[in-house]
């Protein structure tokens, strides 16, 4: 058990930013990320726990912790908008950017140009989004993103150059 | 119209956002601290909630530290106080606790040091020239007294610190006065101190003694008819409760 938390431990340390990153430009709050990304943790050191010990050598051990993490936040995210009835379609007209004195961690965003760029980047649909935070900002290679969308490598380029060009768009009309 | 280098450029300066450092230790705690066993589906749910709950527990406990130092912090003070001063209700507050609180057995010896303790008041208001307080500072000796007689009619056993706390109110009693204080009667005590001792003696008489015992027996007589109780109840003490010495 103590070389499974030290090895639990070492995952946390390392992808606990990215997760809670990813799930905070999801849900945009500071409150319910922090809820989700602990949810997100703790549902994967009970997987951990289970495929890793000696008794379950049967069940397929994790091979690619950072896949599963996000594949769990990606899916309490579609939770909490789900269940809350919070799930938005966005139109253009919906669309508005964030206000940062109404955010405590917009406050810490100190250049106008980081809202704008958060606030299109959450106008955009959940593939979208999830698409560009992992290859731009958690840097994930596009076969890595394929494996987790469950999609081909193909496919996932035509996503998020398809992303891209939304998210520019998304830029001029707020410019504009 | 930004090309697509700034734009990539513009998404990573989002890099930026970051969790709060004492929540990530927290989680992690949380986490790897309370879940070594099989979860049920029930507290799995609660751990959802277990980091924010627990900051509102560090509010709730900060809250109570915070007025805990304060009320201890005041206690504190309380102990140097004296009759008449602002804090000084609340050493007797303690006090009074530390009475209630006490078995029957140890009552009277508490009683005694708490006289004890108000005559030193008087010594340092009248040594300070302080006449204001004088007054409920005599009260204050009085009260306690009384109430101490009052333990002493039927105290279990006649221990050394009852002696010892009996001899140290005669003595302080004896330098009050030479400041000039006039703290009253206390026929009330000395009327319990002359029964117990009366009492005491009558039933080391009716004991067999030895030539050395009688003797003290003796000693406790003449210190009890010149008054001086306490030193009558000091011989008392080793004729008859030996192993108190």
């Amino acid at each position: 058990m103590g070389n499974l938390k030290k090895e639990f431990s070492q995952i946390y340390d390392k992808y606990i930013n990215k997760i809670y990153r990813f799930i905070f430009l999801k849900v945009n709050s500071q409150e319910t990320a922090e809820d989700l990304a602990s949810e997100t943790f703790l549902r994967c050191w009970q997987a951990f726990q289970k495929r890793q010990s000696e008794r379950n050598e049967t069940i397929k051990k994790i091979e690619n912790p950072p896949a599963f993490l996000y594949q769990i936040a990606r899916n309490l995210v579609i939770d909490f908008y789900r269940e809350k009835g919070r799930f938005q379609v966005i139109s253009a007209e919906d669309c508005q950017i964030n206000d940062p004195n109404q955010d405590l961690e917009g406050k810490s965003l100190r250049e106008s140009d980081l809202e704008t760029i958060k606030g299109a980047l959450s106008c955009l649909k959940e593939d979208y989004q999830t698409v560009i935070i992992w290859r731009y900002l958690d840097e994930l290679s596009v076969p890595e993103i394929a494996k987790i969308m469950d999609k081909s490598e193909e496919n996932t380029r035509v996503m998020l150059h398809r992303a891209l060009k939304a998210l520019k768009s998304e830029l001029n009309r707020e410019v504009s | 119209m930004a090309t697509e280098l700034q734009l990539i450029k513009k998404i990573q300066a989002l890099k930026q956002i970051k969790p709060r450092k004492e929540w990530v230790f927290l989680a992690k705690t949380q986490i790897l601290g309370e879940n070594e066993g099989e979860k049920t589906r029930f507290s799995s749910i609660l751990s959802i909630f277990r980091p924010f709950i627990l900051q509102r527990y560090q509010l709730v406990l900060a809250t109570f530290l915070f007025f805990g130092i304060l009320v201890s912090g005041a206690f504190s003070f309380a102990q140097t106080s004296l009759p008449g001063d602002l804090l000084y209700p609340l050493k007797r507050v303690a006090e009074s606790g530390r009475a209630i609180l006490a078995s029957d057995e140890e009552k009277p010896q508490v009683q005694l040091e708490l006289a004890n303790k108000r005559l030193e008041e008087l010594t340092k208001i009248a040594e300070a020239n302080q006449t204001k307080k004088l007054a409920s500072a005599i009260n204050e000796f009085q009260a306690s007294v009384s109430q101490a007689a009052k333990d002493l009619k039927n105290p279990p056993k006649i221990t050394k610190e009852i002696v010892a706390q009996t001899k140290k109110l005669e003595e302080n009693k004896k330098k009050v006065e030479s400041l000039g204080v006039v703290v009253g009667d206390v026929e009330e005590l000395d009327n319990t101190l002359k029964t117990l001792v009366g009492r005491e003696i009558k039933d080391l008489e009716n004991k067999t003694l030895t030539e050395e015992q009688g003797k003290t027996l003796e000693e406790a007589k003449e210190f009890f008819e010149a008054g001086n109780y306490s030193q009558s109840l000091e011989k008392i003490l080793n004729l008859s409760y030996p192993q108190d010495k």
